[in-house]
């Protein structure tokens, strides 16, 4: 198992009266290549549970296992070789001068020489739709708020790492930039065979990516499954504040109309299928 | 219906390095009337904010000129009635929130206003009642959810009673049930405090609760009409950088494959309605 995740606890400011527990006891396990979305309301513990993952925080108890070795305690060089993470909105963190060096950073701290760098570059700009040739020497903060996100990821994708995690990847991006964005997330997975972890508020552009969904709720794992089962579930999903993607929801409605359809279809086009093919079954 | 906002001949220009500008509005000519909720929608960088940022004088126009309620922007003894008649309520609440406990954050504004302290918590009260967050006046901000924040910031707003209220993209930041709280919360003010709204916003399903839609493209209003006519015309919104509501969507693709519906299908519970 390429991630396993044993009983981990986390409790932020433990032993103070502000003490708050995020995780608790929680379970799972990521094989490589896997394509894994996590959900949640607000303080359900996502973004703790994602920075687990990266190595970023200690388990006040249980463990975090990358490769068989604890994420924590894996040298910072070589947890970045294996797992990225592009936390929301990651253009706040862009600091270099040009876009070619931002993309740069995290390949020059690997210790890579000159041309592997450079060639890293291009490949991750490609990656992200953007020209290296063309955007290159441009300065970064006077681009727009969509190629910043890009050239943001691109960073995080020059490292080549094994796991992917981004949160909230097309958060404040305009409906073209989403499509764009989520067309390219798809792309790298199938060209890379990286294991993409994804964390989103928008069940209905993380059906279009992940095929298995974690959904988290007060620090605990509520449901962990294949996609079409976890986001067609209404019951299970509204306790935890979140609604269906809205071709369940569509379906739903039929179906508690008397409509003969299947609920867990997640996509535009396969609901659209399934009301076509119902419908003309009535009309026989 | 009265007009409330009057946008004539505006143009706005950002300075670039040495003498370059760069113009972001080129252009608008637009009335919005009082009371009147409208959803402004564009890609990044189409000059949504900065178009709003005009309707309360935090910009001043280039070329042309905004009125508000008859008062024109450009014009210094009016600035400080201008503010007042339009409240703006930004994307991140956390950095709206000025004080250590709610109710000294939503007196902020009437505070400001010199008002007497019992006029303060009245209109403190009454803005805490109306966005459902009255339990919570004395808890620090910081200690609550995004969504309570992005209220209080709104309460905030509501408490130097303002004749209208701009949203700059209120729910990017938010999980789904505190975006549902504060898309009810803004429509609320709309229906019943007869509350000028103007909704900008990314998502094109939070777009249809508006009652007029504004799309704007490079600097210009290219669009502008009710949501069930501007999300008729899929691929001219997709040639500007946005698309269709999921529910559109699919009354669009179900009538490709044959299926009768009517015009004017926005929800998934309007699709299922007539599906039905």
């Amino acid at each position: 198992m390429l991630i396993q995740v044993e009983d981990l606890a986390h409790v932020y400011g433990s032993g103070t009266p502000l003490a708050h527990q995020a995780l608790r006891g929680v379970s799972l396990e990521v094989a490589p290549g896997e394509r894994v979305g996590i959900v949640g309301p607000t303080g359900s513990g996502k973004s703790t549970l994602v920075q687990h993952l990266a190595g970023l925080l200690k388990p006040s108890s249980g463990q975090v296992l990358l490769d068989g070795t604890a994420a924590h305690a894996r040298s910072s060089a070589a947890r970045r070789r294996k797992i990225a993470i592009s936390f929301q909105y990651p253009e706040h963190q862009i600091f270099e001068r040009t876009v070619s060096r931002e993309v740069a950073f995290g390949p020059r701290n690997l210790g890579l020489g000159k041309e592997k760098i450079a060639a890293r570059v291009t490949w991750a700009l490609d990656m992200v739709g953007l020209d290296a040739e063309e955007m290159g020497e441009r300065v970064p903060f006077t681009l727009s708020g969509g190629e910043m996100r890009r050239v943001a990821l691109a960073g995080a994708l020059a490292m080549r790492p094994e796991v992917l995690i981004l949160d909230e990847p097309t958060a404040g991006l305009d409906p073209q930039g989403r499509r764009e964005l989520l067309a390219q997330v798809r792309r790298w997975q199938e060209e890379v065979g990286m294991t993409l972890i994804l964390v989103s508020h928008d069940l209905d552009e993380l059906s279009r990516v992940v095929e298995r969904v974690v959904l988290l709720n007060d620090g605990r794992v509520a449901a962990d499954g294949p996609a079409r089962h976890v986001l067609s579930d209404g019951p299970l999903l509204r306790a935890a504040g979140l609604d269906v993607p809205q071709p369940v929801a569509l379906l739903q409605m039929l179906r508690e109309a008397g409509w003969d359809v299947r609920v867990d279809r997640l996509l535009l086009q396969e609901a659209v299928a399934e009301i076509v093919q119902a419908q003309g079954v009535r009309e026989v | 219906m009265k007009p409330f906002i009057e946008v004539r001949g505006l143009e706005h220009a950002y300075p670039l390095e040495g003498n370059e500008r760069v113009l972001a509005l080129r252009g608008i000519d637009l009335t919005i009337g009082r009371g009147e909720f409208v959803a402004l929608i564009g890609s990044n960088g189409s000059g949504k904010s900065t178009l709003a940022c005009h309707f309360n004088g935090l910009l001043l126009p280039s070329a042309g000129e905004v009125r508000v309620d008859g008062l024109l922007t450009s014009d210094p003894h009016h600035l400080w009635e201008v503010r007042q008649r339009v409240g703006m309520v930004f994307q991140n609440p956390d950095n709206q929130l000025v004080a250590s406990t709610v109710e000294e954050d939503v007196a902020f504004g009437p505070e400001n206003l010199m008002l007497p302290p019992s006029e303060i918590r009245r209109r403190v009260g009454e803005a805490l009642a109306v966005v459902g967050l009255q339990d919570y006046r004395t808890h620090p901000p910081q200690m609550l959810s995004g969504g309570q924040k992005q209220l209080v910031a709104i309460a905030g707003v509501l408490a130097a009673r303002p004749s209208c209220i701009v949203f700059d993209e209120p729910t990017s930041m938010l999980d789904p049930p505190s975006r549902r709280r504060i898309l009810d919360t803004v429509r609320r003010l709309n229906v019943h405090e007869g509350i000028t709204v103007v909704l900008i916003t990314q998502s094109m399903r939070e777009a249809v609760i508006a009652d007029r839609v504004l799309a704007m493209d490079a600097g210009r209003v290219a669009m502008d009409g009710p949501p069930e006519g501007i999300f008729e015309q899929g691929e001219r919104l997709r040639a500007f950088g946005l698309g269709l509501p999921p529910a559109v969507e699919m009354a669009r693709r179900l009538r490709a494959q044959g299926v009768a519906l009517p015009p004017g299908l926005l929800t998934v519970e309007a699709l299922a309605g007539v599906l039905c």
